[in-house]
Protein backbone atom coordinates (compact mmCIF):
# COMPACT_ATOMS: atom_id res chain seq x y z
CA UNK A 1 0.00 0.00 0.00
CA UNK A 2 1.00 3.63 -0.86
CA UNK A 3 2.56 5.78 2.26
CA UNK A 4 0.06 8.33 2.77
CA UNK A 5 0.83 11.53 2.58
CA UNK A 6 1.39 13.87 6.26
CA UNK A 7 0.60 17.36 6.86
CA UNK A 8 1.54 18.93 10.20
CA UNK A 9 -1.04 21.01 11.58
CA UNK A 10 -0.36 24.49 12.64
CA UNK A 11 -1.85 26.46 15.23
CA UNK A 12 -4.31 28.74 13.64
CA UNK A 13 -4.40 26.60 10.90
CA UNK A 14 -6.63 24.32 8.96
CA UNK A 15 -6.38 21.33 6.40
CA UNK A 16 -8.53 19.11 4.57
CA UNK A 17 -8.30 17.42 1.48
CA UNK A 18 -10.10 14.52 -0.95
CA UNK A 19 -6.91 12.85 -0.93
CA UNK A 20 -6.16 10.45 2.08
CA UNK A 21 -4.11 12.26 4.25
CA UNK A 22 -2.59 11.82 7.58
CA UNK A 23 -3.06 15.27 9.57
CA UNK A 24 -0.89 15.31 12.96
CA UNK A 25 -1.16 18.29 15.29
CA UNK A 26 -0.27 19.14 19.14
CA UNK A 27 -2.51 20.46 21.47
CA UNK A 28 -2.67 22.30 24.65
CA UNK A 29 -5.58 24.74 25.33
CA UNK A 30 -6.50 24.66 22.11
CA UNK A 31 -8.65 22.44 19.91
CA UNK A 32 -8.80 20.54 17.49
CA UNK A 33 -12.17 19.34 15.66
CA UNK A 34 -11.38 16.86 12.68
CA UNK A 35 -14.89 16.55 10.37
CA UNK A 36 -14.87 12.65 8.13
CA UNK A 37 -17.30 12.43 5.51
CA UNK A 38 -18.40 8.72 6.20
CA UNK A 39 -19.20 8.20 3.28
CA UNK A 40 -16.80 9.37 0.93
CA UNK A 41 -14.04 8.39 3.57
CA UNK A 42 -11.99 11.78 3.47
CA UNK A 43 -11.57 14.49 5.54
CA UNK A 44 -10.15 17.59 7.43
CA UNK A 45 -9.00 19.43 10.71
CA UNK A 46 -8.70 22.56 12.17
CA UNK A 47 -6.83 23.45 15.28
CA UNK A 48 -8.13 26.95 16.90
CA UNK A 49 -6.83 28.81 20.26
CA UNK A 50 -9.18 30.94 20.97
CA UNK A 51 -13.34 30.45 20.79
CA UNK A 52 -14.68 33.63 19.07
CA UNK A 53 -12.82 36.50 16.87
CA UNK A 54 -13.13 39.89 18.83
CA UNK A 55 -12.76 41.79 15.61
CA UNK A 56 -9.11 42.30 16.84
CA UNK A 57 -6.23 41.18 13.65
CA UNK A 58 -7.59 39.21 10.79
CA UNK A 59 -11.11 36.57 10.85
CA UNK A 60 -8.34 33.99 11.12
CA UNK A 61 -9.06 30.18 11.78
CA UNK A 62 -6.85 31.16 15.37
CA UNK A 63 -11.08 31.52 16.53
CA UNK A 64 -13.08 28.92 16.64
CA UNK A 65 -16.50 30.46 15.32
CA UNK A 66 -13.93 30.92 12.33
CA UNK A 67 -12.46 27.69 11.99
CA UNK A 68 -15.05 25.36 12.06
CA UNK A 69 -17.35 27.18 9.65
CA UNK A 70 -14.62 27.19 7.07
CA UNK A 71 -13.95 23.92 7.27
CA UNK A 72 -17.63 22.53 7.37
CA UNK A 73 -17.81 24.79 4.21
CA UNK A 74 -14.73 23.25 2.58
CA UNK A 75 -16.27 19.95 3.38
CA UNK A 76 -19.64 21.16 1.61
CA UNK A 77 -17.26 22.54 -1.43
CA UNK A 78 -15.74 19.17 -1.77
CA UNK A 79 -19.20 17.74 -2.51
CA UNK A 80 -20.08 16.36 1.31
CA UNK A 81 -23.44 16.22 2.34
CA UNK A 82 -24.77 17.20 5.95
CA UNK A 83 -25.90 13.56 6.48
CA UNK A 84 -22.92 11.85 6.46
CA UNK A 85 -20.53 13.78 8.64
CA UNK A 86 -19.24 13.10 11.43
CA UNK A 87 -16.92 15.08 14.36
CA UNK A 88 -13.95 13.94 16.60
CA UNK A 89 -13.18 16.89 18.80
CA UNK A 90 -9.73 17.11 20.89
CA UNK A 91 -7.94 19.10 23.07
CA UNK A 92 -9.19 21.90 25.37
CA UNK A 93 -6.68 20.86 28.28
CA UNK A 94 -6.07 23.66 30.88
CA UNK A 95 -2.21 23.42 30.72
CA UNK A 96 -1.87 26.75 32.53
CA UNK A 97 -3.39 27.19 35.88
CA UNK A 98 -5.70 30.13 35.95
CA UNK A 99 -7.24 31.87 38.88
CA UNK A 100 -9.99 34.03 37.23
CA UNK A 101 -12.17 31.59 35.74
CA UNK A 102 -12.58 33.60 32.23
CA UNK A 103 -9.31 32.51 31.63
CA UNK A 104 -10.57 29.07 31.46
CA UNK A 105 -9.45 29.05 27.40
CA UNK A 106 -9.79 25.06 27.38
CA UNK A 107 -13.12 24.80 28.68
CA UNK A 108 -14.08 28.06 26.53
CA UNK A 109 -12.70 26.56 23.50
CA UNK A 110 -14.57 23.03 24.28
CA UNK A 111 -17.90 24.41 24.86
CA UNK A 112 -17.76 26.06 21.60
CA UNK A 113 -16.64 23.09 19.33
CA UNK A 114 -19.71 21.01 20.80
CA UNK A 115 -22.25 23.93 20.94
CA UNK A 116 -21.38 24.90 17.02
CA UNK A 117 -21.49 21.13 15.75
CA UNK A 118 -24.83 20.97 17.65
CA UNK A 119 -26.75 23.72 15.99
CA UNK A 120 -24.87 22.45 12.51
CA UNK A 121 -26.12 19.43 13.38
CA UNK A 122 -23.16 17.28 12.94
CA UNK A 123 -22.75 14.11 15.43
CA UNK A 124 -19.57 14.45 17.54
CA UNK A 125 -18.73 10.60 17.42
CA UNK A 126 -15.79 10.64 20.23
CA UNK A 127 -13.70 12.74 21.83
CA UNK A 128 -10.99 13.14 24.13
CA UNK A 129 -11.54 16.89 26.25
CA UNK A 130 -10.18 18.94 29.16
CA UNK A 131 -7.65 17.19 31.79
CA UNK A 132 -3.98 18.44 32.56
CA UNK A 133 -2.10 17.49 29.69
CA UNK A 134 -1.20 18.76 26.34
CA UNK A 135 -2.15 16.11 23.18
CA UNK A 136 -0.68 14.67 20.32
CA UNK A 137 -2.90 13.61 17.65
CA UNK A 138 -2.85 11.75 14.70
CA UNK A 139 -5.93 11.68 12.20
CA UNK A 140 -6.05 9.78 9.30
CA UNK A 141 -8.61 11.04 6.49
CA UNK A 142 -9.09 7.72 4.53
CA UNK A 143 -10.10 5.72 7.76
CA UNK A 144 -11.39 8.70 10.19
CA UNK A 145 -9.40 7.18 12.88
CA UNK A 146 -7.56 9.17 14.96
CA UNK A 147 -4.99 8.19 17.32
CA UNK A 148 -3.90 9.95 20.19
CA UNK A 149 -0.93 10.42 23.22
CA UNK A 150 -0.85 12.49 26.09
CA UNK A 151 2.63 14.44 26.10
CA UNK A 152 4.08 16.67 29.16
CA UNK A 153 2.93 20.26 29.66
CA UNK A 154 5.97 22.02 28.91
CA UNK A 155 4.77 22.21 25.27
CA UNK A 156 4.07 25.60 23.84
CA UNK A 157 1.17 27.08 24.26
CA UNK A 158 0.15 29.66 21.75
CA UNK A 159 -2.95 30.76 23.28
CA UNK A 160 -1.32 32.38 26.42
CA UNK A 161 -0.10 35.58 25.40
CA UNK A 162 -3.51 36.71 23.14
CA UNK A 163 -5.89 36.61 26.41
CA UNK A 164 -5.18 39.86 27.88
CA UNK B 1 -26.34 24.28 63.28
CA UNK B 2 -26.71 26.16 66.49
CA UNK B 3 -22.82 25.75 66.49
CA UNK B 4 -22.62 28.84 65.01
CA UNK B 5 -22.12 31.56 67.14
CA UNK B 6 -23.64 34.95 65.47
CA UNK B 7 -20.36 36.72 65.23
CA UNK B 8 -19.49 34.01 62.93
CA UNK B 9 -22.77 33.37 60.96
CA UNK B 10 -22.41 38.01 60.43
CA UNK B 11 -18.68 36.61 58.74
CA UNK B 12 -20.34 34.31 56.44
CA UNK B 13 -22.78 36.43 55.26
CA UNK B 14 -20.22 39.13 54.91
CA UNK B 15 -18.52 37.09 52.97
CA UNK B 16 -21.39 35.68 50.61
CA UNK B 17 -22.30 39.54 50.30
CA UNK B 18 -18.84 40.29 49.49
CA UNK B 19 -18.88 37.08 46.23
CA UNK B 20 -22.14 38.41 45.39
CA UNK B 21 -20.65 42.34 44.85
CA UNK B 22 -17.37 40.75 43.35
CA UNK B 23 -19.89 38.79 40.74
CA UNK B 24 -21.98 41.63 39.67
CA UNK B 25 -18.75 43.08 39.63
CA UNK B 26 -17.66 40.94 36.98
CA UNK B 27 -20.70 39.96 35.34
CA UNK B 28 -21.01 43.87 34.46
CA UNK B 29 -17.12 44.08 32.88
CA UNK B 30 -18.19 41.30 31.11
CA UNK B 31 -21.13 43.62 29.68
CA UNK B 32 -19.06 46.32 28.80
CA UNK B 33 -16.98 44.16 26.89
CA UNK B 34 -19.31 41.88 25.15
CA UNK B 35 -20.68 45.55 23.83
CA UNK B 36 -17.42 46.56 22.56
CA UNK B 37 -16.62 43.91 20.86
CA UNK B 38 -20.20 44.00 19.18
CA UNK B 39 -19.14 47.23 18.05
CA UNK B 40 -15.65 46.17 16.77
CA UNK B 41 -17.61 43.54 15.03
CA UNK B 42 -19.84 46.02 13.14
CA UNK B 43 -16.82 48.48 12.60
CA UNK B 44 -14.88 45.59 10.49
CA UNK B 45 -17.92 44.97 8.60
CA UNK B 46 -18.48 48.61 7.10
CA UNK B 47 -14.35 48.69 6.96
CA UNK B 48 -14.81 45.48 4.76
CA UNK B 49 -17.28 46.96 2.51
CA UNK B 50 -15.10 50.01 2.24
CA UNK B 51 -12.22 47.80 1.37
CA UNK B 52 -13.31 46.50 -1.93
CA UNK B 53 -13.00 50.19 -3.09
CA UNK B 54 -10.00 50.96 -1.26
CA UNK B 55 -8.47 48.21 -3.33
CA UNK B 56 -9.61 48.86 -6.61
CA UNK B 57 -7.81 52.54 -6.03
CA UNK B 58 -4.84 50.80 -4.82
CA UNK B 59 -4.51 48.48 -7.90
CA UNK B 60 -5.88 50.15 -10.80
CA UNK B 61 -4.38 53.57 -10.07
CA UNK B 62 -0.57 52.04 -10.38
CA UNK B 63 -1.49 50.17 -12.67
CA UNK B 64 -3.16 52.89 -15.04
CA UNK B 65 0.04 55.37 -14.40
CA UNK B 66 2.48 51.94 -15.70
CA UNK B 67 0.13 51.54 -18.73
CA UNK B 68 0.61 55.17 -19.63
CA UNK B 69 4.11 55.21 -18.89
CA UNK B 70 5.21 51.99 -20.74
CA UNK B 71 2.99 53.74 -23.62
CA UNK B 72 4.77 56.68 -23.36
CA UNK B 73 8.42 54.77 -23.49
CA UNK B 74 6.93 53.67 -26.99
CA UNK B 75 6.46 56.66 -28.59
CA UNK B 76 10.05 58.13 -27.42
CA UNK B 77 12.02 59.95 -30.48
CA UNK B 78 15.00 58.53 -30.37
CA UNK B 79 17.27 61.33 -29.46
CA UNK B 80 15.17 62.01 -26.71
CA UNK B 81 16.18 58.39 -24.98
CA UNK B 82 17.15 59.80 -21.86
CA UNK B 83 13.93 60.59 -20.91
CA UNK B 84 12.97 56.46 -20.99
CA UNK B 85 15.28 56.59 -17.76
CA UNK B 86 13.19 58.22 -15.55
CA UNK B 87 10.33 56.88 -16.87
CA UNK B 88 11.43 53.43 -16.36
CA UNK B 89 12.26 54.40 -12.40
CA UNK B 90 8.73 55.74 -12.17
CA UNK B 91 7.27 52.06 -13.80
CA UNK B 92 9.51 50.61 -11.37
CA UNK B 93 8.45 52.37 -8.48
CA UNK B 94 4.66 51.64 -9.32
CA UNK B 95 5.48 47.87 -9.90
CA UNK B 96 7.60 47.83 -6.61
CA UNK B 97 4.47 48.98 -4.82
CA UNK B 98 1.89 47.23 -6.51
CA UNK B 99 3.88 43.70 -5.73
CA UNK B 100 3.84 44.68 -2.07
CA UNK B 101 0.43 45.56 -1.60
CA UNK B 102 -0.94 41.95 -3.68
CA UNK B 103 1.83 40.56 -1.34
CA UNK B 104 -0.22 41.80 1.49
CA UNK B 105 -3.44 41.12 0.15
CA UNK B 106 -2.45 36.95 -1.07
CA UNK B 107 -0.69 36.57 2.64
CA UNK B 108 -3.94 38.09 4.60
CA UNK B 109 -6.50 35.53 2.35
CA UNK B 110 -3.99 32.67 3.10
CA UNK B 111 -4.16 33.74 6.79
CA UNK B 112 -7.76 34.09 7.25
CA UNK B 113 -7.95 30.47 5.28
CA UNK B 114 -5.77 29.21 7.95
CA UNK B 115 -3.31 27.67 4.82
CA UNK B 116 -0.11 29.29 6.07
CA UNK B 117 2.28 27.71 7.83
CA UNK B 118 6.43 28.52 8.69
CA UNK B 119 8.87 27.54 6.31
CA UNK B 120 12.17 27.35 8.07
CA UNK B 121 15.59 27.89 7.12
CA UNK B 122 18.89 29.41 8.47
CA UNK B 123 18.41 33.15 7.54
CA UNK B 124 20.75 35.68 7.31
CA UNK B 125 19.04 38.55 8.66
CA UNK B 126 21.94 41.74 7.91
CA UNK B 127 21.51 40.83 4.75
CA UNK B 128 17.44 39.93 4.73
CA UNK B 129 17.46 43.68 6.26
CA UNK B 130 20.24 44.84 4.38
CA UNK B 131 17.94 43.99 0.76
CA UNK B 132 15.13 45.10 2.19
CA UNK B 133 16.51 49.10 2.42
CA UNK B 134 18.14 48.65 -0.94
CA UNK B 135 14.07 47.99 -1.93
CA UNK B 136 13.26 51.35 -0.80
CA UNK B 137 15.86 53.15 -1.64
CA UNK B 138 13.61 55.11 -4.98
CA UNK B 139 11.15 56.39 -2.08
CA UNK B 140 13.42 57.17 0.47
CA UNK B 141 16.12 58.90 -1.97
CA UNK B 142 13.42 61.18 -3.32
CA UNK B 143 12.12 61.91 0.10
CA UNK B 144 15.44 62.23 1.14
CA UNK B 145 14.81 60.00 4.18
CA UNK B 146 18.27 57.97 5.67
CA UNK B 147 17.88 54.91 6.58
CA UNK B 148 20.21 53.39 8.84
CA UNK B 149 20.53 49.91 10.54
CA UNK B 150 22.61 48.69 13.77
CA UNK B 151 23.42 44.95 14.01
CA UNK B 152 24.43 44.75 17.32
CA UNK B 153 24.75 40.59 17.11
CA UNK B 154 28.16 39.25 17.95
CA UNK B 155 29.79 37.30 15.03
CA UNK B 156 33.49 36.26 14.17
CA UNK B 157 34.69 38.32 11.29
CA UNK B 158 33.49 37.07 7.96
CA UNK B 159 31.04 35.11 9.04
CA UNK B 160 27.32 35.77 8.57
CA UNK B 161 25.06 35.25 11.58
CA UNK B 162 21.99 32.74 10.54
CA UNK B 163 18.71 32.46 12.51
CA UNK B 164 16.59 29.42 11.86
CA UNK B 165 12.99 31.36 10.83
CA UNK B 166 10.73 32.29 7.82
CA UNK B 167 12.55 34.23 5.87
CA UNK B 168 9.54 35.41 3.61
CA UNK B 169 6.98 36.07 6.17
CA UNK B 170 10.24 37.53 8.18
CA UNK B 171 10.88 40.00 5.29
CA UNK B 172 7.14 40.88 4.71
CA UNK B 173 6.57 42.15 8.65
CA UNK B 174 9.49 44.10 7.98
CA UNK B 175 8.80 45.56 4.67
CA UNK B 176 5.18 46.50 6.42
CA UNK B 177 7.04 48.15 9.59
CA UNK B 178 9.32 49.53 7.12
CA UNK B 179 7.00 51.17 4.37
CA UNK B 180 4.71 52.68 7.27
CA UNK B 181 7.74 54.07 8.59
CA UNK B 182 8.72 55.86 5.28
CA UNK B 183 5.13 56.59 4.80
CA UNK B 184 4.74 58.65 8.21
CA UNK B 185 8.03 60.01 8.12
CA UNK B 186 8.99 63.44 7.28
CA UNK B 187 11.69 64.56 4.42
CA UNK B 188 15.03 64.36 5.49
CA UNK B 189 14.77 62.66 8.34
CA UNK B 190 15.70 59.40 10.03
CA UNK B 191 14.80 55.82 10.35
CA UNK B 192 16.88 53.73 12.59
CA UNK B 193 16.62 49.68 12.25
CA UNK B 194 18.46 48.32 15.38
CA UNK B 195 19.13 44.15 15.44
CA UNK B 196 20.08 42.60 19.12
CA UNK B 197 19.59 39.13 20.78
CA UNK B 198 17.93 38.67 24.11
CA UNK B 199 17.40 35.47 25.32
CA UNK B 200 17.98 33.80 22.15
CA UNK B 201 15.11 35.68 20.82
CA UNK B 202 16.07 38.09 17.87
CA UNK B 203 14.62 41.72 18.61
CA UNK B 204 14.43 44.19 16.22
CA UNK B 205 13.20 47.76 16.14
CA UNK B 206 12.05 49.94 13.68
CA UNK B 207 12.34 53.62 14.64
CA UNK B 208 11.14 56.48 12.96
CA UNK B 209 10.63 60.59 13.85
CA UNK B 210 7.82 61.06 12.13
CA UNK B 211 4.10 61.58 12.52
CA UNK B 212 3.83 58.93 16.01
CA UNK B 213 0.51 57.36 17.47
CA UNK B 214 -1.24 58.15 19.87
CA UNK B 215 -1.73 55.76 22.58
CA UNK B 216 -5.85 55.73 22.16
CA UNK B 217 -4.72 54.75 18.64
CA UNK B 218 -2.15 52.12 19.44
CA UNK B 219 -5.06 49.90 20.94
CA UNK B 220 -6.65 50.00 16.90
CA UNK B 221 -4.03 50.26 14.81
CA UNK B 222 -3.92 46.14 14.75
CA UNK B 223 -7.44 45.45 13.27
CA UNK B 224 -7.87 44.64 9.60
CA UNK B 225 -8.47 47.47 7.32
CA UNK B 226 -8.12 49.78 9.94
CA UNK B 227 -6.22 52.99 8.73
CA UNK B 228 -5.79 55.80 11.15
CA UNK B 229 -6.22 58.68 8.02
CA UNK B 230 -8.79 56.91 5.79
CA UNK B 231 -11.19 59.34 3.67
CA UNK B 232 -10.57 60.26 0.10
CA UNK B 233 -8.09 63.11 0.98
CA UNK B 234 -5.78 60.74 2.61
CA UNK B 235 -2.73 61.27 1.77
CA UNK B 236 -1.15 58.15 2.35
CA UNK B 237 -1.98 55.00 0.39
CA UNK B 238 -2.12 51.33 2.23
CA UNK B 239 -5.07 48.89 2.78
CA UNK B 240 -4.92 49.19 5.87
CA UNK B 241 -3.84 45.07 6.51
CA UNK B 242 -0.18 45.13 7.05
CA UNK B 243 -0.32 45.58 10.75
CA UNK B 244 -2.90 42.87 11.26
CA UNK B 245 -0.55 40.70 8.85
CA UNK B 246 2.23 41.19 10.84
CA UNK B 247 0.62 40.05 14.60
CA UNK B 248 -0.71 37.12 12.67
CA UNK B 249 2.67 36.58 11.26
CA UNK B 250 4.21 37.20 14.49
CA UNK B 251 1.95 34.84 16.06
CA UNK B 252 2.69 32.28 13.40
CA UNK B 253 6.68 32.52 14.40
CA UNK B 254 5.87 32.60 17.69
CA UNK B 255 7.08 35.76 18.32
CA UNK B 256 5.69 38.97 19.74
CA UNK B 257 5.03 42.69 18.54
CA UNK B 258 5.36 46.16 20.30
CA UNK B 259 5.17 49.67 19.79
CA UNK B 260 5.92 52.82 21.71
CA UNK B 261 4.85 56.14 20.26
CA UNK B 262 3.53 59.63 21.02
CA UNK B 263 1.97 61.88 18.72
CA UNK B 264 3.82 63.48 16.82
CA UNK B 265 7.33 62.05 18.01
CA UNK B 266 8.06 59.20 15.85
CA UNK B 267 7.25 55.26 16.59
CA UNK B 268 9.12 52.47 17.80
CA UNK B 269 8.13 49.23 16.86
CA UNK B 270 9.94 46.03 18.19
CA UNK B 271 9.43 42.50 17.63
CA UNK B 272 10.92 39.47 19.09
CA UNK B 273 10.66 36.22 17.52
CA UNK B 274 12.29 32.52 18.72
CA UNK B 275 14.38 30.64 17.14
CA UNK B 276 13.01 27.93 15.82
CA UNK B 277 13.87 25.12 17.33
CA UNK B 278 13.67 22.46 14.32
CA UNK B 279 16.56 21.03 12.46
CA UNK B 280 17.38 22.77 9.22
CA UNK B 281 19.46 22.43 6.60
CA UNK B 282 18.13 25.01 3.66
CA UNK B 283 19.55 28.77 3.92
CA UNK B 284 18.16 31.76 2.66
CA UNK B 285 19.79 35.06 2.17
CA UNK B 286 17.55 38.12 1.36
CA UNK B 287 14.40 36.05 1.55
CA UNK B 288 14.32 35.43 -2.23
CA UNK B 289 13.86 31.31 -2.43
CA UNK B 290 17.92 31.24 -2.64
CA UNK B 291 18.30 27.61 -0.89
CA UNK B 292 21.50 25.26 -0.74
CA UNK B 293 21.55 21.65 0.19
CA UNK B 294 23.38 21.67 3.47
CA UNK B 295 26.08 19.07 2.52
CA UNK B 296 27.08 20.91 -0.78
CA UNK B 297 27.47 24.93 0.14
CA UNK B 298 28.25 24.86 4.64
CA UNK B 299 30.98 23.34 5.88
CA UNK B 300 32.81 24.56 8.80
CA UNK B 301 36.22 24.69 7.17
CA UNK B 302 35.67 27.87 5.24
CA UNK B 303 34.97 27.13 1.16
CA UNK B 304 34.21 29.39 -1.06
CA UNK B 305 30.87 29.27 -2.68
Amino acid sequence: MDKIESHFLYPAALFASKKPHQINTILGSCVAVCIWDKTLNYGGMCHYMLPYWNGEGLASPKYGNIAIDKLIEKMYSFGSERISLVAKVFGGGEVIDFKNPQFHIGKRNIKLASEMLNERKINIISSSLGGKLGRKIIFNTHSGEVKQKYVQRQINDFSSDSEE
Amino acid sequence: MSDFTDKELIDELKKRFEQNKQALKEVQELNLELREVNQKLEESESLKSHFISNITNEIINPFASILALSKNILSVEKENWKKVISMVSLIYSEAFDLDFQLRNIFVAAKLEAGEIFPEIVNVDVKQLIDSLIESFKYDTKKRKITITSNFNIQVKSNQSYFFKTDPEKLKLILSNLLSNSVKFSKNESNIDINVSLENSNIVIAVQDFGAGISSQNQKIIFDRFKRLDSGINSLHRGHGLGLSINKALLDLLGGSIDIQSKLDQGACFTISIPENESEVSGFAFDGNDLFFDDDESFSKDVESF
